[in-house]
């Protein structure tokens, strides 16, 4: 499995299974093992094992196991490593593959966003109102088709993969009540607080993905840029600076490589988080331009915040680094659904 | 012509050979060629290589490195192709010889001039030979030092045997059996102990310590601290009644901790010598200037001097042989494990004293609790645990703290459940080790033995331990039976490895041997001269080498006592290697490569 260390780092094959890691790891269970397993498949080529199982979904890379792994091994950052391989197994369209393994076709497609959002400035010659009542009806459907064409299609795969090719025989009930953790899950995440140490980062985390969900909600579907009311315009720039203020503190504690996590960043992380920084900055930018007056003649900056945000919506949704938080909350009810197969092979069984 | 190949490995070792350095002197070297690291040619494709071999017009070439024997099968075989003799590829192995740091980047440049030239090193550098006196200093007086003493003495020479605590014996002293055998650890170890106490040729001098070694191969001048025991050795008749009054305590070192002990004490009924002593660090005479209730109470006058001065001595010696042992893993530095914070979380070596007989707790097994005046001790009052967690490879095989396997643990630890059940017969123990190392003679039936004693044997480290419902949580992978484990106990224990002792680098430095980079003391040749070093008249014996059990450190003691005694019955002694400057090398290599032209 070559192909795995163009996804991460590749010192995986020290590991000489002791079981450290699994054991010391906060969200192991009984049933749910990793990441010692994971590991194993990798050293013995078991891709299709690698590719039916939900497990790296569940480690939120407290770096615990990595820490204390004996043989320096990094078990931490291969689960990281699967992650970006799964993501790219799940994707039909081969994209998300291409743009973890090539950084150039990465910046290529950026760039040709970036040419095709400033030719269509030209096309409306610049008219702020044009061009921005054009940004407006892009945003929303760019949603409505990165979820319908790619996301959807993407998260059935992973469905088939971690579920049905897995052979995880669960009872009815147990999908209804997955449905639920679902929900609870995708918005707090609060699964990360059963690491130890965590709190501080979750926090953070939570108040990033509000922040985020909010200026979605405000910018698209409450017309910030476009509003009178008050409220709303307010809502906005809280969120808006939540996410760039938060993003921020994320870059620097990168920088400094503080926590263990941090120590491997991959060049598509960092994407991540300076496109995520300068949506929200140049979202708070553009809305401040507005209410002092200034935008009509600084228009660049609307150009600039609408690049931002069509790469964004265009290449790092539906193949980045934001779709992990999608199939992450997904893989929690995938994992309870195995849980219960579990439980019921064991009562059939008994 | 010749040709030289480095192969270099770069494992991150700051002091690691300079190969930049050797890469330029190889160049200077006599016939020699073209010089390339191993990367710059196509090693792996014979037909290149032969190719290669062909446009130099090569002869010889000559592959150096830590461990240049894993790429000679490439190269022989495009010699083979290239038309020359298979045999004309030599190696220069720098370890082989010793040349380990960049300390001796002499050495390696001698090695490889004369492995260039076609001779030995061996043969260049053999040191030349001196006259031996006859004494020998024994530096530790564990089953090592003790073994190597009794061979020489036996032989009639004089043995100073220096040992820094107020006992014989070592870490062996401390057991209840040995593995895996079973048999009684004092059984075997007493007779030797007190056959060394009355030996006339040994010389025991206990609470004692090397402070200084001058001199040269055959003719050391060692000045030796003798630490004031405030007992005089001739004249204690070893009654107990100054301990027994004692108003002062500390904890045993020879019970690691498991108890207190006076400040007039005997580390243990059967020490050798069987004579008192006072820890000056916790006597109230020495600290407060007043108390001296054992000199009232001593029934020998003048037998106690509490204000005895540490004495030294300087004695002449040929050979010195070192047999300091080991340090055991400080369990404390992993956090995860609890050690210091749970009570009821041991060492293995704390459980070997419970366990003996004459230990702190009369040989059964109890929890660890607060005395009256708050100090952890071991005790008959309290109760006995019920199920035990051994943990393997505490500090070992762990590239956070000793990368290496400390070779003993898993059997000590397959004798400790063993010993845990023969005590208490009802009690669960559950084993975790990561691989099972039963390497000797009768270890894997030993192994089979214990399995089937109903002790549960998992395979999978134990990552962490945490209280739960007041009991101890193990939390393990079970990686055979594929399931995750919280096992609750009542008491852990930490099967800690062996370390150098701190003092092994300052006692390395004064002798001029040399220590690996774990700290362990390096060995003339790992395969063939195990127990001499590169200072003519100093050996290696016990653990001090590396780890190992009582058997090998026993061959080990009786080995360097056969060297010793080589030179003593020739009364000449070879002088260092490390003493042959570079251009001596350089020169004898020289003329045994003229002479050999020559015959030929
Ligand atoms: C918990 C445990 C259980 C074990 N059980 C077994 C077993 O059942 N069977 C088995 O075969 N092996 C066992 N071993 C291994 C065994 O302890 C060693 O193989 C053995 O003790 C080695 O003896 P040694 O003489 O080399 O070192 P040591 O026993 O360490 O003796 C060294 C001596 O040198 C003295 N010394 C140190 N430095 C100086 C100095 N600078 N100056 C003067 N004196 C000094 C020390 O005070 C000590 O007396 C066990 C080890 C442990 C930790
Ligand atoms: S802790 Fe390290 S060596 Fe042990 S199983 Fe995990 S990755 Fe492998
Ligand atoms: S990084 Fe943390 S969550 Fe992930 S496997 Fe390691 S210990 Fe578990
Ligand atoms: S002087 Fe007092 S404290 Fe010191 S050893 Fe004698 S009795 Fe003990
Ligand atoms: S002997 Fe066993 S317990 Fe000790 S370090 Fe080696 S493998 Fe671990």
């Amino acid at each position: 499995m070559k192909e795995m260390s163009q996804y991460g780092m590749g010192t995986w094959n020290a590991c000489f299974h002791c079981g450290n890691c699994t054991a010391v790891c906060s969200l192991t269970e009984e049933g749910i093992l990793f990441p010692r397993k994971e590991i194993r498949a990798l050293q013995m080529g078991l891709e299709d094992k690698l590719a039916t199982s939900v497990e790296p979904w569940l480690c939120y890379y407290c770096g615990d196991c990595t820490e204390t792994c004996p043989r320096d091994a990094n078990p931490g950052e291969l689960m990281m490593s699967v992650r970006r391989w799964l993501t790219a197994k799940y994707d039909w369209t081969g994209l998300a593959g291409l743009f973890y393994k090539s950084l150039s076709a990465l910046i290529i497609a950026f760039v040709l966003v970036a040419i095709g959002i400033v030719a269509m400035g030209f096309v409306k010659d610049f008219n702020s109102e044009a061009v921005m009542y054009f940004g407006h009806i892009l945003e929303f459907y760019l949603i409505l088709t990165v979820f319908t064409i790619i996301l959807i299609p993407n998260i059935l795969r992973m469905f088939y993969f971690t579920v049905i090719k897995a052979k995880v025989n669960a009872p009815f009930g147990s999908y209804i009540a997955a449905i639920g953790n679902l929900i609870t899950h995708m918005f707090t995440q609060v699964k990360t607080l059963k690491c130890d140490k965590q709190t501080v980062r979750w926090l953070e985390h939570f108040l990033l993905v509000m922040g985020y969900l909010g200026l979605l909600v405000i910018t698209v579907f409450l017309d910030w840029f476009g509003t009178e009311n008050q409220i709303i315009i307010y809502m906005g720039y809280i969120t808006g600076g939540l996410v760039f203020v938060f993003t921020f503190l994320l870059m620097i504690s990168r920088l400094s490589k503080a926590r263990e996590l941090n120590k491997y960043s991959q060049p598509t992380d960092w994407f991540f988080i300076i496109w995520l920084f300068l949506m929200g900055f140049t979202a708070f930018l553009v809305r401040l331009f507005i209410d002092i007056d200034l935008l009509n003649d600084h228009f660049w900056i609307y150009m600039v915040h609408l690049i931002v945000v069509s790469q964004w919506g265009m290449l790092l949704v539906p193949f980045g680094k934001w779709t992990h938080f999608l199939y992450r909350s997904f893989a929690v009810s995938f994992a309870n659904l195995k849980k219960a197969a579990l439980i019921k092979k064991l009562a059939t069984a008994a | 012509m010749t040709g030289i190949i480095f192969t270099k490995v770069d494992n991150g070792y700051s002091g690691a050979l300079d190969y930049n350095e050797l890469f330029f002197y190889a160049k200077g070297i006599p016939g020699v060629g073209p010089v390339w690291y191993s990367t710059d040619v196509p090693l792996y494709d014979k037909q290149a290589m032969a190719d290669l071999i062909k446009e130099q017009q090569l002869k010889r070439i000559v592959v150096a490195g830590d461990t240049p024997g894993m790429v000679k099968p490439f190269l022989t075989g495009a010699m083979v192709i290239a038309g020359n003799n298979p045999e004309d590829v030599v190696l220069a192995s720098f370890r082989e010889y010793g040349a380990t740091d960049n300390t001796k980047i002499d050495r390696a440049k001698g090695i490889l001039f004369c492995i260039a030239l076609g001779v030995t090193f061996a043969e260049a550098a053999l040191p030349e030979e001196t006259d031996v006196q006859p004494d020998t200093l024994v530096i530790g007086g564990g089953i090592a030092g003790i073994q190597a003493s009794l061979e020489i003495a036996n032989g009639n020479q004089k043995v100073y045997l220096v040992e820094r605590t107020g006992t014989l014996g070592g870490h062996m002293a401390m057991f209840d059996k040995t593995f895996p055998t079973l048999d009684c650890a004092a059984c075997i170890l007493t007779p030797k102990m007190v056959e060394v106490g009355q030996h006339p040729n040994i010389e025991i001098l206990t609470y004692s310590e090397v402070k200084g070694v001058t001199g040269e191969p055959g003719n050391y001048k060692v000045k030796i601290l003798n630490k004031a025991r405030r007992v005089d050795l001739a004249t204690c008749i070893g009654c107990g009644i100054c301990t027994e009054k004692c108003p002062a305590k500390a904890p045993s070192e020879f019970d690691n901790g498991t108890t207190l002990r006076k400040a007039i004490y005997i580390p243990f009924p059967q020490a050798v010598p069987n004579k008192y002593l006072i820890d000056a660090d916790s006597c109230t005479y020495v600290l407060k200037g007043k108390c001296g209730v054992c000199v009232k109470v001593c029934p020998v006058e003048g037998c106690i001097d509490l204000d005895a001065k540490d004495q030294e001595m300087e004695i002449t010696v040929g050979n010195i042989i070192v047999a300091t042992g080991f340090k055991p893993f400080d369990a404390g530095k992993i956090e995860r494990f609890g050690y210091g914070k749970y009570p009821q979380v041991i060492t293995s070596l704390e459980l070997e004293r419970l366990i003996n007989a004459a230990g702190p707790t009369e040989g059964n097994i109890h929890f660890r609790s607060q005395d009256k005046k708050g100090n952890w001790i071991f005790s008959v009052e309290s109760g006995m645990p019920k199920s035990f967690a051994i943990i393997h490879c505490v500090g070992s095989r762990d590239e956070n703290y000793n990368k290496y396997c400390s070779r003993v643990c898993c059997m000590y630890s397959l004798k400790l459940a063993h010993l845990i059940k023969e005590k208490l017969e009802d009690a669960d123990v559950f084993e975790y080790y990561i691989d099972m190392r039963a390497f000797g003679k009768g270890y894997e039936e030993f192994y089979e033995r214990i399995e089937n004693e109903g002790i549960h044997i998992v395979r999978g480290r134990t990552a962490k331990i945490e209280e739960r419902n007041g009991r101890l949580m193990v939390r393990s992978e079970d990686i055979l039976n594929d399931q995750l484990i919280e096992q609750e106990v009542d008491m852990v224990v930490l099967s800690i490895g062996l370390e150098p002792r701190e003092d092994a680098a300052e006692l390395a430095e004064m002798l001029g041997i040399s220590t690996e980079e774990e700290g362990w003391f390096t060995e003339a040749n790992y395969n063939t001269d195990p127990v001499n070093t590169f200072v003519g008249g100093i050996t290696i014996a016990g653990v001090c080498q590396g780890p190992k059990d009582i058997p090998d450190a026993v061959a080990q003691g009786s080995a360097a006592a056969a060297r010793v005694l080589q030179s003593i019955v020739k009364g000449k002694i070879k002088k260092s290697i490390k003493d042959m400057p570079l251009e001596k090398i350089e020169e004898k290599a020289k003329q045994f490569s003229n002479s050999m032209e020559g015959k030929s």
